[in-house]
């Protein structure tokens, strides 16, 4: 059997539905609430029942022809990967180290990793534009940015 | 009404507010024409800036943005057979040929003046509709707007095309299974928290619609290499003459009028929206042309490229109905502008128009502005709109990451939400990679805790019975017409496949089926 996208979406789903459905049952209630109409598991229950029974229709209904199969070739994971862990690390660098220095570091990288190397290029299209968000930010619209941990522990904040 | 008008044009004429229509059409028509941003990511992208604005000029400046990216997307369509976005699509057919035959400029501007009428007359018609449906929609109770709730629902997953119905169904589910995260506001307990101090809030609809929208379709065009794309630049030294001739106006001017109102109607119906106002009516004017004519479609047809323009842009401001008289968004981005307002604390539904009539008349009258901005501005200046797209991608790409990002941090200063948007971007990626349909899952989730809570009452006042679903008329119908978009598509697609297989052969039919 060829295994196709509306068959793993429907796995998927069905997991889903499952482990939802679980921790609906996990819900807290209030003494008294399973006797109400209406609780804080009345519409998770039913999401999850809901969930469950659409993924199996998608199961039974998925497309079987060969060109519905998930091919993964020719897509750029690696370089979509390094994007996101970038994203990460501008969300760690954030806190350490300010927004002034995560922005010019992020977009440096970002540059860089989409296959820019000219050092001019990188430098110019990312510190004016840094600098310059930053002035809008912290000196015309009065927004604290806070200036990181590391800057916090060197000169007491 | 009168009064409302009134209303609308002093706020909508205030300088900062006709500035906002100004930003909007240029800002949109600019993310518009890069190949795989739409009108969805465009609005996206504007909602971290208008926090900081009131509600009127917020969603002045998105439905700006909103005509903006369906023009870009338009131009891009015609320039470089790139649409910028789904509903653009059918006018690639016949504007890039005539650009082809070096008539980019007289493509352009029958674009725009197409565009224009159909955003005018979709506006002079939601003027007088959309107080009408208001004032009926007022009688309405929670039962009511539960069944309505769930209508908007599965119209959007019954319009999302051929074979993806269950598809989009299960991502409405999804969505509303997210908007389940956090507090649950009836009891105050806490659900799928996992323990999580910042999950207590549940997840924020920004957060999910900038990850979902603008950090998935700028990753995707880098997932499929499009960054790398550098044939795409336009030229701007060959469009040509800007003017049509008298005889062109007369030739396409009822194809303009007949078009705008099909696409208003269209664009009313919750779910369908531009694109598909676009494709039946270009079909609806290839259907109505003489053989001759006929011929002529998809090589550079005038009509071809007049009817889904007026189409698209007459649907788009159709969308605003549902949205602004019933809380229900007609289209994708009309979602995200939905969620806009509810963060504002507004509610969209009947009583917008009692309790915010300058939002109500301001977001209608700011139409006409919207059109006359693009028609006015934004036609002359696209050969130095469209210099922008030299940019190359390299640098493009992070700087949007950048906005998007920044967008959600700067809201709550909490860098979980940067983390927690590239988880949901992964996911994202790889349900597209799935073809599952995104717009559903953000519909479900900006649907999900106003529907929890009508239940929640309808239930509690019908003492835990289902009855309200039947008992009172007007609840009835509405469930019979869901129930019908729901159930329609499937039975007419059975029994065309069964007409299908009646007429086909035997072999023939053997064989497909063997494949399967």
């Amino acid at each position: 059997m060829t295994l196709t996208k509306d068959h793993i979406g429907g796995l998927v789903f069905l997991g889903l539905s499952v482990a939802y459905g679980y921790y609906a049952g996990q819900i807290p209630l209030l003494p008294g609430d399973e006797f109400e109409p209406f609780h804080a598991q009345t519409v998770p229950d039913a999401l999850a029942m809901l969930g469950a029974i659409l993924s199996v229709a998608l199961l039974v209904t998925a497309d079987r022809t060969t060109d519905k199969k998930l091919s993964l070739s020719g897509y750029e994971f690696p370089l979509v990967g390094k994007l996101l862990l970038l994203v990460v690390i501008f969300a760690i660098a954030l806190n350490w180290v300010g927004f002034l220095i995560s922005t010019v570091l992020f977009l440096v990288g970002g540059y860089w990793i989409l296959g820019e190397r000219r050092p001019k290029t990188l430098i110019t299209a990312s510190l004016p534009f840094a600098v310059g968000i930053w002035f809008v930010l912290t000196q015309l619209l009065d927004i604290y940015l806070a200036p990181g941990r590391l800057f916090a522990q060197f000169f007491g904040g | 009404m009168l009064d409302g008008i009134m209303t609308g044009l002093t706020t909508a004429v205030m300088p900062f507010n006709l500035f906002m229509v100004v930003i909007g059409c240029f800002a949109g028509t600019f993310i518009g024409m890069l190949p795989g941003l739409g009108p969805i990511s465009a609005v996206a992208l504007m909602i971290p800036i208008t926090y900081g604005l009131d509600p009127s000029s917020g969603i002045i400046l998105m439905a700006g943005v909103y005509y903006g990216a369906v023009f870009g997307g338009s131009t891009s369509s015609i320039l470089i057979n790139a649409p910028g976005c789904a509903s653009t699509v059918v006018t690639s057919f016949d504007g890039y040929p005539l650009a082809q035959q070096k008539q980019a400029g007289k493509a352009l501007a029958l674009a725009a003046y197409s565009s224009f009428t159909g955003g005018t007359i979709g506006a002079i018609i939601l003027l007088f509709a959309a107080p009408a449906l208001a004032q009926v929609s007022l009688s309405f109770q929670s039962s009511d707007y539960f069944a309505l709730m769930i209508l908007g629902l599965t119209a959007v997953a019954a319009f999302s095309g051929k074979g993806q119905v269950i598809k989009a169904l299960i991502m409405t589910v999804f969505g509303l299974m997210i908007a389940t995260v956090g507090t649950d506001v009836t009891s105050g307990t806490t659900r799928f928290t996992f323990g999580s101090v910042d999950l207590i809030d549940g997840i924020s609809f920004l957060l999910l619609a900038m990850a979902t929208f603008a950090l998935t379709e700028v990753v995707m065009t880098v997932l499929k290499g499009q960054h790398r794309d550098e044939d795409e630049q336009m030229d701007m030294s060959q469009l040509g003459s800007m003017k049509l001739s008298s005889e062109e106006v007369k030739h396409i001017a009822p194809t303009v009028g007949r078009s705008s109102v099909f696409g208003f109607l269209v664009g009313v119906l919750p779910g369908a929206g531009a694109t598909i106002a676009s494709f039946l009516a270009y079909g609806l004017e290839r259907n109505l042309a003489s053989a001759k004519e006929k011929l002529k479609f998809g090589k550079g047809a005038l009509r071809g490229l007049a009817a889904p323009e007026s189409a698209n842009n007459a649907a788009s401001t159709g969308s605003f109905v549902p949205l602004l008289t019933l809380g229900i968004p007609g289209s994708g981005t009309t979602a995200i502008m939905l969620g806009a307002l509810i963060a504002y604390g507004i509610q969209p539904g009947p009583r917008l128009f009692v309790d915010n009539p300058d939002v109500f008349w301001s977001v209608i009258i700011s139409m006409y502005f919207g059109n006359l901005v693009l028609l006015v501005l934004n036609l002359p200046l696209i050969p130095y709109i469209s210099r922008l797209l030299v940019i190359p991608r390299p640098i493009l790409i992070p700087l949007i990451l950048f906005f998007s990002i920044t967008g959600v941090y700067l809201v709550s200063f909490n860098t979980f939400d940067i983390h927690m948007m590239v988880l949901i971007t992964v996911i994202a990626i790889f349900l597209k990679l799935l073809e599952f349909p995104m717009a559903p899952m953000l519909l479900g989730f900006i649907l999900g805790g106003i529907m929890e809570n009508n239940l929640s009452r309808a239930l509690t006042i019908s003492d835990g019975s289902f009855s309200f679903l039947w008992e009172r008329p007007l609840t009835l119908s509405i469930v019979i017409v869901a129930a019908v978009v729901l159930l329609l598509p499937p039975i007419i697609d059975l029994i065309t496949r069964r007409k299908k297989a009646d007429k086909t052969p035997g072999p023939e039919a053997a064989v497909s089926e063997g494949e399967g």
